[in-house]
This record gives C-alpha cells, sequence and structure tokens, in this order.
C-alpha cells in the first residue's frame, strides 16, 4: 500500500506531465478528500481569471447575507438589465446572445425570487442573474463576505460581462486553494447553518455543464458518482471546480484551473485528465491511514 | 384614522395618524429638499391596502390596476412590503396619465417593478423622487417591444410629450437625468387632497379662526 506521501509524489508527476500538455498555458490543481484528509496543490496560489467559477463565490455571499438577516431566497428582486462598470461607472447590459440563460431575460421589468435567481445562476450560468445579485448584495459586501470567511484566493472585482473593467484588466480572480477552501467553506458548515450548506450543495449538483471533472472519473465510477461543481470558461481558460461524492464515503473536494491561448481542446483534455489523475490519487490515498 | 372611501372603494387615511414605523418610512408630509433647491411636500394621504389581493382587484383606470404601481422588491423598507400597505392618493392621477398613453398606442403598457410607487425608505429611491409621490412611471415595455434603445424610446418619448404635455418624460441617455432601459414619465410632485380632508397649509387658519 502507497503512503501518502507517494500518492501525493505520483500525483504531482502526473499533473506536472498534463501541465507541459496546455502550450504556453498553465494548469493549476487543488484537491482535499474528507476521507484521508488527503491534500494536494499544483500551482495552488497562482491566480487565474475565474471565468464563471466566481459566481459560487457570489453564491456563497448571497447565503452569507441571507445569515445576516439582509433578505430570504424568497424575497424577490427587480430584474434590471442595467449594471454600472467596475472601471468607469458607466451603464452596461448583459447581451442575451452571449448568456448561456435566456429564461432570466424573459423577466427583465418584473421581479424573481432570490433563490430562483441563485439557482439560475449556477445551474445555468447565469451572467443576468449573477449581476442582478451582486447589485444585490453589493460588491464591497461580497468581498467583505469572502475576507470574513478567511477565503484568501477569492477576489471578487465586478459583475460578469463588465467589458469596460475587462479592457482596464479589472478581473475576477481565483486560485485552486482559494476555490478548495471555498468549496470547503460551503461543505463543512462552519461558516453556513447546515440547511444553508445543503441547499448550496444541492443547488451545485444541479449543474447543467459537463466540465471536466465528471468526464474524467472512470467510467462506472461516473454511472455512480454525483458532483456538486460550477465550471468557468472563456476565450482563454477552462476551469471546473466541485465536491465529488462518491457513495460510501465523504466527498473530496477538486478545483482545476486551466489557461491558454487559442483552442480549447488542450485544456478540456487535460482538465478531464487532471480530474482522472486526482481521483486515483484520493482512491488510493483512501486506503492508507493519514499520518 | 380613516377619513374618506374614495372612488375605488379603497380607504383613504391620513399618514399622520398612522403608527410610527409607517410614518418613519412614509414620511407623510414632510418637507424635503430636492436636488436644485426647491422644497417639496411628501405626500399625506394615501389609500390603504388591505391584501394583495384587493391590489389585483382595485382598477384604477380601464387598463391600469392598482397592482402595477405596487410592484416592489427587496429593497422597499419591510414595513412598506407588509399588509396594509399604503399608496399616495395621487396615484390614481398617474393612472389616468397613463391610460391616455395606452388608448394612444392600443397595446400594454408595463411599469417596471419598482417603477410605480417607492416610499421614500426604498433603498434604490432618492427621497424627493417622483416615485415617492406615486406620479412616476417606468415603462419597460409597449406590446411586445422593450423599450432599451433609442429609436424606442424618443418615438414613445415623443407621442407621451404630445399626449400629456404636463408630464415630463426622461430623454434617452446614460447621464443623470436620462434613461435607457426604460422610459421615466413623471407629473412633477403632484399631491391630492381628498374630500373630507383638510389643507395642511390652511389648517393653523383654522387654528386661527377658533381662537
Amino acid at each position: 500500500m502507497a503512503s501518502v506521501g507517494d500518492v501525493a509524489t505520483l500525483l504531482h508527476d502526473r499533473i506536472d506531465d498534463l501541465a507541459r500538455t496546455i502550450p504556453d498555458g498553465a494548469l493549476a490543481v487543488g484537491v482535499a478528500d474528507y476521507l484521508s484528509g488527503f491534500a494536494y496543490a499544483y500551482n495552488g496560489d497562482r491566480w487565474f481569471h475565474a471565468a464563471s467559477t466566481i459566481k459560487v463565490a457570489i453564491f456563497a455571499a448571497v447565503f452569507d447575507a441571507i445569515a445576516d438577516g439582509r433578505f430570504t431566497l424568497d424575497n424577490r428582486v427587480h430584474v434590471r438589465n442595467r449594471f454600472l462598470s467596475a472601471a468607469d461607472g458607466q451603464p452596461f447590459r448583459v447581451q442575451a446572445s452571449r448568456d448561456a440563460d435566456a429564461e432570466v431575460h424573459t423577466a427583465i421589468g418584473r421581479t424573481m425570487r432570490i433563490g430562483d435567481l441563485a439557482r439560475h445562476m449556477i445551474v445555468t450560468s447565469s451572467n443576468l442573474a449573477t449581476n442582478v445579485l451582486l447589485d444585490l448584495i453589493g460588491r464591497a459586501r461580497a468581498r467583505q463576505s469572502i475576507e470574513r470567511h478567511g477565503l484568501s484566493g477569492i477576489d471578487v472585482q465586478r459583475g460578469v460581462e463588465d467589458d469596460r473593467a475587462f479592457d482596464a484588466g479589472c478581473n475576477n480572480r481565483i486560485t485552486a486553494n482559494g476555490a478548495v477552501r471555498l468549496l470547503r467553506s460551503i461543505h463543512d458548515g462552519r461558516d453556513f447553518a447546515p440547511a444553508a450548506s445543503q441547499t448550496m450543495i444541492d443547488v451545485l449538483l444541479e449543474q447543467q455543464f459537463g466540465g471536466g471533472i465528471l468526464p474524467g472519473l472512470p467510467e462506472p465510477v461516473q454511472a455512480v458518482a454525483r458532483v456538486a461543481h460550477k465550471t468557468g470558461d472563456i476565450s482563454t481558460v477552462s476551469h471546473d471546480i466541485g465536491l465529488v461524492f462518491l457513495p460510501g464515503r465523504p466527498p473530496y473536494a477538486i478545483a482545476l484551473l486551466t489557461e491558454s491561448a487559442g483552442d480549447a481542446t488542450a485544456r478540456i483534455v487535460a482538465l478531464a485528465a487532471a480530474s482522472r489523475a486526482v481521483y486515483e490519487a484520493v482512491a488510493a490515498a483512501g486506503e492508507t491511514t493519514w499520518k | 384614522m380613516e377619513i374618506a372611501v374614495a372612488g375605488t372603494g379603497l380607504p383613504i387615511v391620513d399618514g399622520l395618524s398612522l403608527p410610527a414605523p409607517h410614518r418613519d418610512a412614509l414620511k407623510p408630509a414632510e418637507r424635503v429638499l430636492t436636488p436644485d433647491g426647491r422644497v417639496c411636500e411628501l405626500p399625506r394621504y394615501f389609500y390603504e391596502v388591505e391584501s394583495w389581493t384587493v391590489a389585483l382587484d382595485t382598477p384604477l383606470t380601464a387598463h391600469f390596476g392598482l397592482w402595477e404601481f405596487m410592484d416592489v422588491d427587496v429593497r422597499e423598507d419591510p414595513v412598506m412590503r407588509a399588509y396594509p400597505r399604503y399608496i399616495p392618493c395621487a396615484v390614481a392621477a398617474l393612472a389616468t396619465a397613463l391610460e391616455l398613453l395606452r388608448l394612444d398606442v392600443g397595446l400594454p403598457v408595463r411599469i417596471a417593478a419598482n417603477g410605480g410607487y417607492r416610499s421614500p425608505s426604498h433603498r434604490g429611491n432618492r427621497v424627493t423622487s417622483p416615485h415617492s409621490w406615486a406620479v412616476a412611471a417606468n415603462i419597460y415595455r409597449i406590446g411586445a417591444e422593450s423599450l432599451d434603445s433609442e429609436d424606442r424610446i424618443e418615438r414613445y418619448r415623443a407621442l407621451a410629450r404630445r399626449l400629456l404635455p404636463f408630464a415630463w418624460v426622461r430623454p434617452y441617455g446614460t447621464g443623470v437625468g436620462t434613461a435607457n432601459d426604460h422610459i421615466h414619465l413623471d407629473l412633477g410632485y403632484l399631491t391630492v387632497l381628498p374630500r373630507g380632508a383638510s389643507d395642511p397649509d390652511h389648517e393653523a387658519l383654522l387654528d386661527g379662526d377658533a381662537r
């Protein structure tokens, strides 16, 4: 039986090889296994453009605001497609043609439940829902929420589709270690009421986008695994972060972040391969005694 | 204290007689300074709306129901989201103005959430916004058209100005005093003194007569 140290070394070598398959790019991996205590990071503190993975942090900030008594999931909020750029305060809109979720756009002018908007933000990655919720919470309050939970490695700077902020180099950022801390914060229930943690995990489990975590698992495992996750994709990054639930054991948290110019194929392949490597390491570590 | 029953069938109340939490949120008859340095007085008389069902069942004109002016979100003061709710009586004048527009276009005219009456305590409101008087409407859709482009906003703005020469309609734009995702139409700082109520400015005279 391999020691945890051997497992980590083996995983490191495999991830290192995978990183080389992303030309002129970068790969970061973070893992924390609740069964064995196995934890591992590769490029764990390297910052990446967060893309849609930042929605998990905003999701958590929504629940933080609920815990503060600011509102409830049943409260309604005006769906207005008008936001102020973090770069210059000028208004901008989320283009329906660039949004994965059309349903929230049909509600413009009316109100939606905060719980429904949060679900759209995660499950179908609605950019409009994200900006409506971030507007409601406030950027400063979202950042305070992250700081309060000690979630270094998560940097909420702005709403999504804020092109002027993007051009000015003002972007939401994430590290693999930050993503794992965020996922653990959601799972552990230390920072949130148990019911809130369960609600967040249930919504993440409904994720409609495939990502790289689940496709990377061995086929028989895919059939029984449940992955509570969020993907993030723009022209230069492909990410997937989540909690992997396997039968008969506690979950493991995993963050897979990739960056490269050009075609996304190499990034997507690397995500799945990294997921497989992590799964095998976690499986091996789970058979060892943690020291 | 109920002072009258309006043609709508709704009780009309003097805001100054409401419980303290409501007075704090509604600021009835409070004088406020507008951004251009003018003094305006917030509404004092309100329709009392017992429930959302009552709002749904209360027409103000042929095409506008009271509920359309009461749709607010979580940014509204919690006291103002709980029933009974209180809406300044001038909302009927706003509905009448919008009815003229509705009849001319022959299409449904949709008021946005938070785009009808907002109390002075609404977190998305300036206290001096005409929305605090229930005489402003943010129209986000007419028929099937979303009012989110310059040509649509300016087209309907021109129409509204022709039909409602007493109204202010914001031009298209992204700066202060403009709008780019709705038509903002308001009647200024109109207040309504219902039958059975005293004009607050004349109450001092009454006191004088009594002496």
